[in-house]
């Protein structure tokens, strides 16, 4: 399977051009809710076990081997 | 509870001559421009009072304003409206004419003050982290500034080798 790259970015540019072209008072109600998801996130991950990053677990098993 | 109520906040405290001229910048400011960009916090650049028999600038009048309407601190930023928010100097000559060439948007009615495209794009480039100059890309990406003005802002400011390096690092 051949992934077609150039429109993918195409439409990603697109959609932010769009995006951009909002009403000010609509982009500012997005900023509100992406504000909201953020701390969302991050409320979600310090509330479960302390987790290492996986390019730490990576490096970690990696290492001792020769 | 919304950035739209954190303006008509501090222009209530613009009117009541807690501050005198602000302007918002940061990421906030750029979403006037570009596609919304994810943030925790507001910056609001003010000109700041000296407090009486003072020399150093203190934000204190513009905290005690707020407490007393019920806003809370939090660290270095005071939360309005659910948006923790940090009053900033103008702390250099950029900013200090990012300030004075602030423009005006219009709100769904409430005007806000807001440092033009081209000068928040040179402070990002000042600032110089990977997040800044990410968002000048940004910028050019979305034809929202005049290269031509960006330019005459750094030179004027002594930033010109600061544009160099970048134009070098991603333009070219």
């Amino acid at each position: 399977m051949k992934l077609a790259l150039t429109p993918i970015i195409e439409s990603k540019r697109t959609f932010r051009r769009r995006a951009a072209a909002r009403p000010l008072a609509e982009k500012l109600r997005m900023l509100d809710a992406l504000r909201e998801r953020t701390l969302a996130i991050r409320r979600a991950s310090n509330s479960g076990p302390a987790k290492k990053d996986v390019t730490h677990q990576k490096y970690d098993a990696g290492k001792g081997k020769k | 509870m919304g950035i739209k109520e954190v303006i008509e906040t501090i222009n209530r405290m613009q009117v009541a001559g807690v501050i005198e001229r602000y302007a918002i910048g940061g990421a906030v400011a750029a979403t006037f421009y570009l596609e919304p960009v994810a943030t925790l916090d507001v910056d609001v650049f003010v000109e700041f009072h000296t407090e009486p028999g003072s020399q150093m600038i203190s934000p204190e009048h513009i905290f005690r304003y707020l407490r007393d309407r019920g806003c809370e601190m939090e660290g270095e930023h005071v939360v309005i409206a659910g948006w923790p928010i940090q009053f900033l100097p103008a702390s250099s000559a950029l900013v200090q004419e990012a300030l004075a060439k602030a423009v005006e948007k219009d709100v769904d009615g409430t005007p806000a003050r807001v440092f033009t495209a081209e000068h928040l794009a040179a402070i990002a480039l000042e600032t110089g982290r990977a997040k800044d100059k990410a968002r000048v890309l940004q910028f050019i990406e979305a034809d929202a500034i005049d290269l031509d003005r960006v330019q005459e802002i750094l030179t004027r400011h002594g930033l010109a080798g600061a544009w160099e390096q970048f134009e070098r690092q991603f333009l070219k």
